[in-house]
């Protein structure tokens, strides 16, 4: 993620954050990069898999 | 001489009885296929060989006095994501076209524990999704009432299969109405139970938190008889919940008084302006309903463009995560109408979806004191099925339909035939319930249906007639290069972060979708307080 992606995905939440702040998630941004990269199994994944969260009616 | 359009229980009736063989029934059904398919295109795969010997084995059964019960010798279609052992199961796509899975969906294995009889796969929109398509290795199903028209979809196949007489009953699944459109646009019952009732183990998955799996037929009661069979428990199914299953059937023989029927006749005339046959046909349902003791009184929810937003950002989320490593790799494989419903999924971000997982338990609960007030709700189907070259795929993405709402709200949903437009072509209208109250909705539906005679009229076909040649509808709008820069620069960039790697068409549908996902994501609330919690919770694997 580029600085000026980070800057327009937080526009796009409508934080306003200071610059050192923002200085500091560009800082992290390589480490969710990498995390989200390893969230992409080579081969895919069956298009089966569920997630772990399904839907759960409310107890009403 | 087998009827064509004879139903389940009529069938069932006289093969019971040993008057109609499983095999006269199967060998009929083939023919028509035969002599009608070529034009209709609902079927991408017929199993005759498979199922002539399932009638020759059904009909032994059945004469050694092993009789199943009403689906026994019954034939039927699969939408072709029903995983069917041996035979492959495609997504109507060129992506899985040679996928062949070892084992049966739940509810094929259920259908033919039943002693059903599976005659063939049935064309579907690709994996479920978008509308049709002329760029996939099979042609899209046509409408039977009229050749050059839509048959709605996605279960276009089982839609048109079930209207046209070629199998008495198919399985579907609906997301965002995709057993319902078909059913309304082809003049047959088709029925979305609560979400969790039927098995979606084995079904190749558009949204794991909207596919319901579900049946169309030609009457009510057929589908009262299918749901026997399928409905229940599947600890395969990570959704499946456990209920004890009502006897389906002996449902239908309640009459309609004192019923409280909610009327959400908003939906037809604000949110979605019907044109004047629906609501003339709206109104004479209306007025049946009535006459056969119900109480009718109109109610509101939400507008049907609140629901759809939630269910767009979390449904098309899901598929966009469920098939992206094959946009990655193989963009081109898929149909132009997938990509143009998919690729914008890349605009949602992991906070939109779960905001929209929150809201969509907000409008599961907020239907709470209405399910107090009525026992069932009553609303539109589409009007008449359009020419499939008037398809746009961006018309997805503009406004809502009138079937998402209940897909969120997880509500048992029937459509029915309440009449035929100034066309000729069938309407609909659709009976929805209290979750897990299949046997109110199939009640009203069943006693419509024996006061009214629409489920008599059935679709000519010739033999020997030709299907109209039909000019493929464009692929872009034409709206891409309205976008301006930073909208070009979020979508470069989200489709860069989602790996995909799109040539100037597949961007030119991303774009042309974005000003609507943008749109979604602005309407979409986020003061929700600390204890609301989202519509998916957590649940362990069936194995712990």
């Amino acid at each position: 993620m580029t600085r000026q992606e980070l800057d327009a995905a937080l526009a796009r939440l409508g934080l306003d954050v200071p610059a050192g702040e923002r200085d500091g998630i560009a800082a992290a941004v390589q480490y969710l990069d990498k995390m989200t990269a390893r969230l992409r199994p080579a081969g895919g994944r069956d298009v089966a898999a569920e997630p772990a969260h399904t839907v759960a009616f409310p107890k009403a | 001489m087998v009827p064509d359009f004879l139903t389940i229980a009529e069938a069932a009736a006289l093969i019971e009885k040993r008057e109609l063989s499983p095999v006269e029934l199967v060998e009929s059904r083939l023919d028509r296929i035969a002599r009608y398919d070529d034009r209709l295109h609902s079927f991408i795969r017929v199993l005759a060989d498979d199922a002539r010997a399932a009638a020759n084995a059904a009909e032994v059964e059945i004469a050694a006095g092993t009789y199943r019960g009403p689906l026994h010798g019954i034939p039927l279609g699969l939408k072709d994501i029903y995983e069917t052992a041996g035979v492959a199961t495609t997504g109507h796509s060129k992506v899985m076209q040679d996928h062949v899975p070892q084992k049966d969906a739940s509810s094929v294995q259920r259908l033919r524990e039943a002693g059903a009889i599976v005659v063939g796969k049935l064309a579907t929109h690709e994996f479920a999704l978008g509308g049709p398509s002329f760029d996939l290795p099979w042609p899209p199903a046509r409408n039977p009432w009229h050749l050059a028209h839509f048959t709605g979809g996605s279960s276009s196949g089982s839609g048109a299969a079930v209207a046209a007489g070629l199998v008495p009953m198919a399985l579907g699944s609906d997301t965002g109405g995709s057993i319902r459109g078909p059913a309304s646009l082809c003049g047959v019952v088709g029925l979305m139970p609560t979400f969790g009732l039927v098995s979606r183990a084995g079904v190749i998955p558009n949204s794991y938190t909207f596919d319901h799996c579900g049946p169309l037929a030609r009457s009510v009661e057929d589908c009262a008889l299918v749901m026997q069979a399928i409905a229940g428990f599947d600890p395969r199914d990570a959704g499946s919940i456990k209920r004890d299953i009502p006897d389906y059937r002996a449902a239908l023989q309640q009459d309609l008084q004192g019923l409280r029927i909610g009327v959400l006749r908003h939906n037809w005339e604000e949110d979605l302006p019907a044109s004047e046959d629906v609501r003339t046909a709206m109104e004479e349902a209306l007025h049946v309903l009535k006459s056969l003791g119900a109480e009718l009184e109109d109610c509101h929810v939400r507008s049907l463009q609140h629901y759809f937003d939630i269910k767009v950002i979390i449904a098309e989320t899901e598929i966009f995560s469920i098939h992206q490593p094959d946009l990655i790799a193989r963009p081109g494989d898929f149909g132009a109408d997938f990509r143009a419903r998919a690729l914008p999924a890349v605009l949602f971000t992991a906070n939109d979806y779960v905001q929209a997982t929150r809201e969509h338990r907000r409008m599961v609960a907020e239907m709470a004191p209405l399910y107090q007030r009525y026992d069932a709700f009553i609303t539109a189907g589409q009007g008449e099925a359009p020419r499939l070259e008037a398809h746009r795929s961006l018309t997805f993405w503009q406004r809502p339909n009138l079937f998402t709402a209940s897909n969120v709200t997880s509500q048992p949903a029937l459509e029915i035939c309440n009449g035929f437009g100034t066309h000729g072509l069938p309407l609909g209208m659709q009976v929805l319930g209290r979750p897990f109250d299949e046997v109110t909705v199939l009640r009203i539906g069943h006693a419509y249906q024996q006061a009214t005679s629409w489920q008599h009229q059935h679709p000519q076909l010739r033999a020997g007639a030709q299907a109209p040649v039909l000019t493929p509808p464009p692929i872009l709008a034409g709206t891409a290069d309205q976008a301006d820069a930073t909208t070009r620069e979020v979508c470069a960039q989200a489709a860069q972060r989602a790996g995909l790697r799109l040539n100037d068409e597949q961007f030119a549908q991303l774009l042309e979708g974005a000003p609507y996902a943008f749109g979604m994501v602005k309407r979409l609330r986020r003061d929700q307080g600390y204890a609301d919690e989202p519509a998916n919770v957590f649940s362990f694997p069936a194995s712990f």
